[in-house]
């Protein structure tokens, strides 16, 4: 059976990624931020996870106003890198699992989490960049990835409750994926930041830490929060937020902490960190799902 | 979840300077979005930097829009309903990165909004 080793959460900015493509991960300005990946990268290396489950938004690269999906699961046996108009990154095609992916969309829409489905995604920052940061992907990517991605960039947005739920039918349908497979979960994005406007630039660190803290300990409280106030408190973008909740939602009520960090520099309130299941989990057992 | 109760509307009343993209923005501004978006075509770029108000020309952009992006106004622009990861993609193109759009949208110079960074060569 299936197991969930634990989640993860991880900033997304694109800057992380150029950051790693220039080589710059030891220099002063970004040393505080890839030294906080370092315990992640070591704990992935110690959990042999053979899936992540990426909860990351796409930023008008694969997906468009066009058709803008709420909630989107990549199907795909691999993923391209995207071209998100300077080139694409340097990245080798991320290999998908469809066999599992299939479960999930079987078993999420079967719990009403009707999402889209999607053969063919080409990855952006979202996605790519705490990859990037958390895997060793130089002799090829050690694993497989299923990405889920939510809609944050078009209002309305799904609320912070129903990601939190989506997290929590993601943990019943990896825990009913009948075959041998060791899963964790990544939600990726924020913490605070701002991009549109005058408050361009927005950073709270004190609502970032709070997050971090209520994530761990209290995520009923996040998920009753509003849009209107994470906005106030983490900014337009800090919206993001959600995603982690999702990730969340994935784990067992109550977690051990392994790592945490924070770092802001440049436009975004960076949140490393890493939770454990703490118990097993009476209060979600896994479910029957015919597929 | 008392303002979700109250109004549906996930837009309505949020604090000043912010602008997400949604409702009616979001149609108001499609084609302008639009614009933006196929920019990810090499070629795209390539004949907006050759010749930007002929390509907005070209794409039906309204005359207040072609004046905003002429003006560099990405304030303007990011009310009028342009998301900020598409207007990024189009200032950039324009000559003013991220960090001078966003010091722009701040009402700052890009000197003094870098001043407020830790990482300051990051432009």
């Amino acid at each position: 059976m299936a197991t969930i080793v634990g989640g993860l959460g991880s900033p997304h900015a694109p800057s992380i990624g150029a950051a790693i493509d220039r080589g710059l991960t030891e220099s002063p300005d970004w040393k505080p931020l890839f030294d906080g990946y370092k315990p992640m990268r070591r704990w992935l290396a110690e959990k042999r996870p053979d899936v992540l489950i990426m909860i990351y938004n796409d930023h008008f690269t694969s997906l468009f106003l066009d058709n803008l999906p709420t909630f989107a699961l990549s199907v795909a046996p691999e993923h391209r890198i995207a071209d998100e108009g300077w080139g694409p990154r340097p990245l080798p095609p991320v290999p998908g699992h469809p066999e599992l992916a299939w479960h999930l969309a079987n078993s999420l829409v079967a719990d009403e989490f009707d999402l889209s489905i999607s053969h063919d995604l080409p990855l952006d920052h979202g996605c790519l960049t705490p990859l990037s940061a958390l895997w060793d992907w130089s002799a090829g990517w050690p694993g497989r990835v299923v990405p889920v991605q939510i809609n944050v960039v078009q209002f309305p947005l799904p609320t912070a409750r129903r990601c939190f739920r989506l997290g929590q039918a993601i943990r019943r349908a990896v825990l009913s994926y009948p075959v041998d497979c060791k899963v964790a979960i990544v939600g990726t994005g924020g913490l605070s930041h701002q991009l549109g406007g005058e408050r361009f630039g927005f950073i709270n660190p004190a609502w970032d830490e709070e997050f971090l803290d209520r994530l761990e300990t209290d995520p009923e409280s996040l998920a009753a929060m509003s849009h209107h106030e994470l906005i106030e408190r983490g900014g337009t973008e800090g919206i993001e937020e959600i995603m982690w909740l999702c990730m969340r939602g994935a784990l067992a009520p109550q977690v051990r902490r392994v790592h945490r960090n924070y770092y802001h520099a440049t436009l975004t309130g960076y949140g490393q960190l890493v939770l454990e299941d703490l118990a097993l989990d009476a209060a979600h057992p896994p479910t029957t799902v015919s597929s | 979840m008392k303002l979700q109760t109250a109004n549906p509307n996930q837009l309505a009343a949020l604090p000043a300077g912010c602008y997400p993209m949604g409702g009616a923005t979001s149609s108001r501004a499609y084609r302008m979005n639009r614009f933006c978006h196929a920019l990810l075509v090499p070629a795209r770029r390539e004949a907006v930097k050759a010749d930007a108000p002929a390509a907005m020309r070209a794409a039906g952009l309204s005359d207040e829009e072609t004046a905003m992006v002429n003006a560099h106004d990405w304030l303007a622009l990011v009310r009028h309903g342009v998301s900020p990861f598409l207007l990024f993609r189009l200032s950039g193109i324009l000559g003013d990165g991220l960090a001078a759009t966003g010091a722009q949208m701040r009402g700052q110079t890009l000197d003094a909004f870098m001043q407020t960074r830790k990482i300051t060569g990051a432009r």
